[in-house]
């Protein structure tokens, strides 16, 4: 239950797509996942958010994402400043370790279930240049269920970009694809970080995003031990090291 | 866009969805009504009553059939959000998290519904009595809003724990005994053709159970989902 979360309040000044996140503190059971975690992500920023298992990734972005109650701390994205209120939830889009699917509807069938819930207009065209965009045209009508990991992972893309949100919360969104979905996935990045969108993404493996991102977050033991613009990464030595080894 | 129909939109596409499901899939009517009815051909055969005896029974079999299919129904609308963790997508968008509930609740009442329809002619047959009677059919309605709308709240309690298919029976029967001691109650008045006055305080009972249900899976649906 909440104890202590403040929602910052909403500023005119700040771009849309910033994400401010101030002592959060997150426990299971009595153990601290996030312990007093503090970050604030520029509007319009590709930051890579690294660490390793089990230090609180996943945890992070679901409670930017309105999934999971923080038990304390401050949580600020865009405009608003809430991802709790219903309306704010527009502006994320969200891809988590599992797809979010229904395993008996078609690719067109799922994302248009999402569509009615967004109340996209225009929903047929945008379902169907996404559907395009991530390759699934041909399989578009056969239910998920016969989908492979990799094409389950592209229309999971694929729904998360659906409302065009400001904000992006990826949580490894290479797994499971193979070398020409990456390659689709890292031009979609850069083209969605080229248009200012925010774009928050836990890579364990974040090497080949590094040559585009902006910004890389490490995250040990429920903190940010370090956050750096990624030209300034061979100033952080200790981060240096670490993704060395990671690569 | 106007916030009150954004939210009934939501309810309606839910609803709308977990049709769509069960219309490709036909993973929960079908064995919800083969359950339904294997439990009024094991009583009847079982039990080898007399017509009187039988007359007696068929609501209280009526209901334990009723109970035991849709809590099959709301598994299934449980496991059918957790797979994928599609239930993630649904709380991710835009709308009031009520909305979920009432969707929800909607298509396993829908459900739970068609299988009781498809049950009346079977019971007029085995245990020889009219059970086309408009009453009857309100308090079924009655009986399952109520137990649906629990079931539905306690289902998504179950939602995060690894034992949700042993929980929710566990949770729900206790619970939800009040709801069918009722509508048993209300279905023999009516079956007996006891004037209305006689079951007139379980049919208010049952309507005071929707109401609560419901009230609560508005109130604290959203909490109950959280992590």
């Amino acid at each position: 239950m909440v104890n202590n979360l403040n929602i910052m309040s909403a500023n005119p000044e700040k771009s849309s797509g910033q994400i401010v996140v101030k002592n959060l503190l997150k426990r299971y059971h009595t153990k601290p996942v996030l312990n007093q975690l503090s970050i604030n992500i520029d509007a319009g920023a590709l930051c890579i958010l690294v660490g390793d298992n089990g230090v609180g990734k996943t945890t992070l972005l679901r409670i930017l994402a309105g999934l999971v109650h923080p038990d304390s701390g401050e949580i600020a994205i865009g405009n608003s400043g809430s991802s709790r209120e219903p309306q704010d939830r527009r502006m994320i889009g969200y891809l988590g370790h599992q797809s979010m699917l229904y395993q008996d509807l078609n690719a067109i069938e799922n994302l248009t279930h999402y569509a009615r819930l967004y109340r996209l207009p225009q929903a047929n065209m945008i379902i169907s240049e996404l559907i395009q965009s991530v390759g699934l045209e041909k399989s578009q009508h056969q239910m998920v269920r016969t989908y492979s990991r990799g094409m389950q992972q592209r229309l999971s893309i694929a729904r998360s970009l659906l409302h065009d949100p400001e904000v992006l919360l990826l949580d490894e969104p290479y797994t499971g694809l193979d070398k020409q979905g990456a390659q689709f996935l890292d031009k979609r990045l850069q083209s969605l970080h080229q248009q200012g969108k925010t774009i928050f993404l836990a890579a364990h493996r974040p090497h080949r995003l590094l040559s585009f991102a902006s910004h890389v977050a490490w995250l040990i033991d429920g903190m940010i031990a370090e956050y750096s613009p990624v030209q300034d990464i061979p100033r952080h030595a200790n981060l240096a090291a670490y993704l060395q080894e990671s690569a | 866009m106007n916030p009150f129909w954004d939210y009934l939109n939501a309810i309606w596409n839910i609803l709308r969805k977990d049709l769509q499901v069960e219309w490709r899939g036909k993973q929960g009517v079908p064995v919800m009504l083969v359950f339904a009815l294997l439990v009024v051909f094991l009583f009847n055969f079982a039990l080898q009553l007399s017509p009187d005896l039988q007359a007696g029974l068929a609501a209280g079999l009526l209901w334990v059939s009723l109970a035991f299919a849709s809590t099959l129904g709301l598994n299934r609308s449980v496991s059918l959000e957790q797979e994928n963790k599609a239930m993630d997508g649904l709380l991710m968008a835009p709308v009031d998290r009520s909305a979920i509930f009432f969707g929800k609740f909607l298509s396993n009442f829908s459900f739970t519904f068609l299988v009781g329809l498809v049950l009346l002619p079977v019971f007029s047959l085995f245990y020889q009595q009219n059970m086309f009677k408009s009453m009857l059919v309100l308090v079924i309605i009655l009986g399952l809003g109520a137990y649906t709308s629990l079931g539905t709240l306690l289902a998504a309690l179950s939602i995060q724990t690894r034992t949700r298919d042993v929980l929710l029976p566990v949770l729900l029967y206790p619970l939800a005994l009040p709801i069918l001691i009722a509508a048993v109650e209300a279905s023999r008045s009516i079956l007996a053709g006891q004037p209305i006055s006689d079951y007139q305080s379980w049919m208010t009972f049952l309507l005071a159970c929707n109401i609560l249900f419901t009230a609560a899976g508005l109130m604290f649906f959203e909490t109950i989902l959280e992590e």
